[in-house]
């Protein structure tokens, strides 16, 4: 059994600034593991070590995806191996064309039971890759997935719905995205940071790939900030709780809020 | 010369910051405050092989290079300088000994549990009236038949009361001169005769207990004895000349969480309409906090590149435990300033920041001892 985790190596929007413009600047912002990508390794890892499946890495991106540091912190998570595929003209790529790069190395690997992602990745947000890349590659996708057991042919997937959860039988291969919480990563041990760099790592030239031409191209042709709704400035002047509270819902009410 | 860490130390500094920030920093204020020793960090910080990251991983160690146990002692004391304490007197002061003077027997029986994190050691050489004169100790252990028989006392001695193997010096030639006649064992925590004084009441690192400890005809083997006989001021100083890198180490991190604090606070307060952080006169003293605490760094890893190397160190150890030292107390000063009036409070770190980083110019050496070890070194 073979199972693919796609990670992201980006940089982290926490060390991002604002200009006054709106305009984020990533040049100080260090890079890392997308946040939300180690939880896809995890629930992966865990699956991998019920079924003595290998866990292979993937990564696809611009000039930094592909450095020894960025594939041994990726490899200190638990994954066996990594296939990266690193291409400045991936610059500022849409998440449909990084999707099918994406695909294309899942086939290239051949014989993938499943694909597991984070959620969505921590710079972008769109939650558009493993939808895509299920496209892409003709399997089912599942979103919020929560856990995941059995073999492959017959594996069962919990997932997180609206008010509870549910549960899901996949008899062939998907790609799962696991919610933001699925579970806790857990942080390496010095051991695996070792280790990690005695993990095989195959770098894969994009022009080696084969990626079918996207049928539609999306350009992000604008940017603004959420518009700000007008403040009421409204103070309840009380030193009663019971009647600020009475206040406060009775002010709620009258914009509709409750 | 190259100043670039590699890969895998990068990846031991943001592996143990994510840990720090996540386990320790939210915790350490509080062990602070009720002076708790943070005993269920510990079991995480085995799980991660923190507790014994130099030694080979033979003996249940990480098998890192000693540049890698600094960085991750560093961003452990960034989190909190008790568990920093706690981490170094345990893989330093007490697992070292055993590593380096051990008979073959002592480390298949101690160094994989002490490595792995599963069993705490402590290391009790400072004596009521022996601390920078250690030669000076009372404690004494005779010979008797096939076993030595331990009397007097010993004080400040980190990781006691949770600890359960213990590196003890005493004097087996009590009439010997000087720094001859001293002795090192290890003894293990239930043995007859031993006991666990009360903690004290410190001014900073409150969460890591420091009782003094009682021997009164504590009856140990023969094969507890580490090294030969007369070989334990030996013993003692070799391990402090590691020790010394290790609360360099310390005191970088309690500097860097003290920078970083004062950083923070200088962007949001605001007085005469704008950030502190934009006053020259605050700009001017963060600046001297990261040039010093940058100084101090370069001065830790060198030392420790120089046992990774195979290169003397005793020096350049000494060099870096004063001026890390000296500088996180400084920093952790020059953070409450900044702070003004709340950072006096309780309410932000920095004065425990200030509180904790005092200790690391006094244990393991005063800063008059390094500056005795550097003169000397100097002076040759």
């Amino acid at each position: 059994m073979k199972i693919v985790v796609a990670y992201k190596w980006t940089s982290d929007p926490e060390e991002a600034t604002v200009g006054a413009d709106g305009v984020v600047n990533w040049s100080r912002a260090r890079p890392g593991i997308s946040t939300y990508d180690p939880v896809a390794i995890e629930v992966a890892r865990g699956l991998a070590a019920a079924t003595s499946a290998e866990l292979i890495g993937v990564t696809v991106g611009a000039k930094g995806v592909g450095t020894p540091l960025a594939a041994k912190a990726a490899l200190s998570r638990g994954l066996d191996r990594a296939v990266i595929v690193e291409d400045d003209s991936l610059k500022g790529a849409g998440q449909a064309e990084l999707a099918a790069v994406v695909a294309a190395v899942v086939r290239r690997i051949g014989d993938v039971d499943l694909v597991i992602t984070g959620d969505s990745s921590v710079d972008v947000a769109a939650k558009m890759v493993p939808t895509v890349l299920a496209g892409e590659l003709g399997w089912p996708a599942v979103a919020e997935v929560t856990d995941v057991t059995g073999q492959p042919g017959a594996l069962r997937v919990g997932r997180a719905v609206p008010g509870g959860a549910q549960v899901l039988e996949i008899s062939g291969p998907a790609v799962l995205a696991t919610s933001a919480d699925a579970t806790t990563p857990h942080v390496p041990g010095m051991k695996d940071l070792l280790a990690a760099g005695k993990k095989p790592v195959e770098h894969v030239d994009l022009a080696a790939l084969d990626v079918p031409a996207s049928s539609a191209v999306m350009t992000i042709t604008g940017r603004a900030r959420p518009a700000r709704k007008e403040r009421k400035h409204q103070l309840l002047d009380t030193s009663d709780p019971a009647e600020a509270a009475a206040e406060l819902v009775k002010a709620l009410r009258e914009v509709g809020a409750l | 010369m190259d100043f670039e860490l590699t890969d895998e130390q990068e990846l031991v500094r943001s592996t143990v910051r994510e840990f720090a920030e996540a386990e320790l920093a939210p915790v350490a204020g509080e062990i602070d405050r009720d002076h708790r020793f943070p005993e269920e960090v510990l079991p995480k910080m085995a799980g991660m092989n923190l507790m014994g990251m130099p030694y080979p991983e033979e003996y249940g160690g990480a098998g890192t290079d000693y540049v890698s146990y600094m960085i991750a002692l560093e961003e452990v004391s960034r989190g909190c300088a008790t568990t920093g304490v706690i981490m170094t007197a345990h893989t330093t002061l007490a697992t070292f000994p055993i590593y380096k003077f051990g008979s073959q027997a002592q480390k298949d029986k101690y160094l994989s549990d002490m490595a792995s994190g599963r069993r705490l050691g402590a290391f009790a050489l400072t004596e009521p009236a022996a601390g920078t004169d250690a030669a000076a100790g009372t404690c004494t252990a005779i010979r008797k038949d096939n076993s030595y028989v331990l009397n007097g006392s010993k004080i400040f001695i980190s990781n006691a009361p949770f600890a359960e193997i213990y590196i003890v010096f005493a004097k087996t030639d009590p009439d010997a001169q000087g720094t001859r006649g001293m002795s090192a064992f290890i003894v293990e925590r239930d043995t007859p005769g031993f006991s666990v004084g009360e903690a004290e009441h410190k001014l900073g690192i409150r969460g890591s207990s420091t009782p003094p400890l009682y021997f009164t005809n504590c009856q140990v083997p023969a094969d507890a004895l580490l090294g030969q006989e007369g070989q334990g001021f030996k013993i003692a100083m070799q391990t402090l000349d590691g020790g010394r890198i290790g609360i360099g180490a310390q005191a970088l991190g309690i500097a860097q969480a003290a920078l970083d604090a004062a950083v923070a606070y200088a962007k949001e307060r605001v007085q005469f309409g704008k950030p502190i952080a934009s006053l020259q006169a605050i700009q001017w003293m963060i600046a001297d906090m990261a040039t010093s605490i940058d100084a101090a760094r370069l001065l830790v890893y060198r030392a420790a590149s120089n046992i990774d190397h195979g290169f003397p160190y005793s020096t350049e150890g000494a060099m870096a435990k004063l001026f890390a030292s000296e500088t996180a107390t400084r920093v952790a000063d020059r953070a409450i300033q900044i702070h003004g009036g709340y950072g006096y409070t309780e309410s932000y770190p920095v004065e425990r920041h200030y509180r904790d980083a005092k200790i690391t110019e006094l244990y393991e050496g005063t800063s008059e001892v390094q500056r005795m070890v550097i003169a000397r070194a100097a002076l040759r």
